[in-house]
């Protein structure tokens, strides 16, 4: 039976290499949902994956800001009419303004919070409860939820959240047979990577294709040798 | 096509002596969970007869809701016994066959639910060797009478299953010789029923005490699995 995939933040850095990877990948995966905030990128890449289908699959996609969880809650019913269920589901979508503690806007800390954290919760939460059955769930958290740094309290905060429900998933949902796997990428050339090291070469560094393909692993047979621990994934 | 009656005795008033009575749950699950999403996915089980102690009915559906069983549920009010409670929810069983499950064996798969539906015999319990020596005994006088050869005696677990007109044919009896019965695969041998038992396997315990629970908890979480 052919599987469906939901990305969120599909439109760049992780969640587009990752879904562009899968797309051209030999794998029994031949549909997927794309989550992400409208932009020129997110076009870009729907165009490129119509134009490279050898595999003939099929997408839905969806523009919404992750930053407004009743818009996830309405458009999750719609999900589960288009696709019928979800297999793979890839919490991946991230924000971060990064801050001393005496500059952050506390508006600022609410949304880190509701994309990092409640949005993949929500998500998770309304598909167990649309009666979906996971096969795997992967959820990006970051090395910066393991170890703090100056400027990065909201990201880092937000981060070490996801790890601690990353591994709640990973026993309670045990009963389904479902996988939960956990990576914490270390520094990766995306946008928001940008956004918290603005000096850094971008070329210097792990690049998004190198942790997509390290998700391809972890949902391949394979991954569950590897799977057990949040795994950090850095050059 | 099959039935599950799932006994819900539920309540951990044998679990928490003294405490407000509350669900069992194991690793913070409830125990009526496990089985119930065991036996969802399976195609042969097309309804669910599920008991409820009194007054915890909403609280049960709630749960049901939660965790999105997706085989259609018939709540019956438990009985004032385990044999009561049974009786009570065979009426309400649709189909031909019924598998009899408790909710306080929380670690029963989905493969124990399939292979009992596969047993070619229609009226079938999991029942597990004993590995240890039972007397009969004169409470009373504390007399032991005699020896009671273990090779030619099971511990008997659940899930079971019968024909429904058999497990009704047997409650029937029952009644008429004012009997009493702790489960329904020596209640319906006794009728004049034919019952088999296949070997169970010692991971499918009953959670009574408080070390149950601890035990199950481990047993189900990430420590229990081997290294």
């Amino acid at each position: 039976m052919t599987k469906t995939m939901l990305v969120t933040g599909a439109s760049k850095g992780i969640g587009q290499a990752t879904v562009e990877r899968f797309w051209a990948g030999a794998n029994d995966i031949d549909t997927f949902v794309l989550l992400a905030r409208s932009s020129t990128e997110f076009d870009e890449l729907r165009a490129h994956l119509a134009a490279n289908n050898p595999g003939g699959k099929r997408f839905f996609h969806h523009e919404i800001d992750l930053n407004d969880l009743d818009a996830i809650r309405d458009l999750l019913p719609q999900i589960i009419a288009e696709a019928g269920r979800v297999d793979y589901l890839v919490n991946n979508a991230g924000f971060t303004a990064p801050s001393p503690i005496h500059e952050v806007r506390f508006e600022d800390f609410e949304r880190t919070i509701n994309v990092n954290l409640y949005a993949p919760f929500v998500i998770t939460q309304g598909l167990l409860h649309a009666g979906n059955r996971f096969e795997f769930i992967l959820n990006v958290a970051s090395t910066a939820g393991i170890n703090g740094r100056s400027g990065w309290l909201t990201y880092s905060a937000s981060k070490a959240a996801m790890i601690a429900m990353s591994q709640v998933m990973k026993e309670e949902l045990s009963i389904y047979g479902t996988r939960v796997v956990t990576i914490s990428p270390g520094r990766c050339a995306t946008a928001l990577r940008r956004t918290l090291a603005p000096d850094e070469d971008p070329s210097t560094i792990m690049q998004p294709e190198d942790v997509a393909g390290v998700i391809e692993m972890l949902a391949s047979d394979f991954g569950r040798f590897v799977d057990s621990q949040n795994l950090v994934v850095r050059l | 096509m099959y039935t599950l009656a799932l006994l819900n005795g539920g309540l951990g008033t044998r679990v928490a002596a003294g405490q407000p009575k509350q669900l069992i749950r194991v690793n913070h699950i409830p125990a009526m969970v496990y089985p119930l999403v065991a036996v969802d996915p399976l195609p042969e089980v097309t309804q669910i007869v599920l008991n409820y102690p009194e007054g915890w009915r909403e609280e049960i559906e709630k749960l049901v809701k939660d965790y999105a069983i997706s085989t259609p549920i018939t709540y019956v009010p438990g009985g004032s016994s385990r044999h009561e409670s049974v009786r009570l929810m065979l009426p309400h069983c649709e189909n031909e066959h019924v598998i009899v499950h408790e909710t306080a064996r929380p670690l029963v798969s989905t493969a124990d639910f399939a292979e009992l539906i596969a047993s070619e015999h229609e009226n079938v319990s999991f029942m597990l060797e004993i590995p240890f020596t039972v007397a009969p005994v004169e409470p009373e006088t504390r007399r032991v009478t005699g020896y009671l050869e273990r090779d030619r005696l099971r511990n008997v677990q659940l899930p079971q299953k019968f024909r429904l007109s058999t497990l009704q044919a047997a409650h029937e009896y029952a009644r008429e010789h004012d009997l009493q019965f702790t489960e329904d695969a020596t209640l319906c041998a006794v009728a004049g029923a034919e019952v088999y038992f296949i070997p169970g396997n010692d991971r499918n315990f009953k959670v009574t005490t408080k070390t149950d629970v601890k035990l199950a908890g481990y047993l189900l979480g990430a420590e229990g699995t081997d290294d």
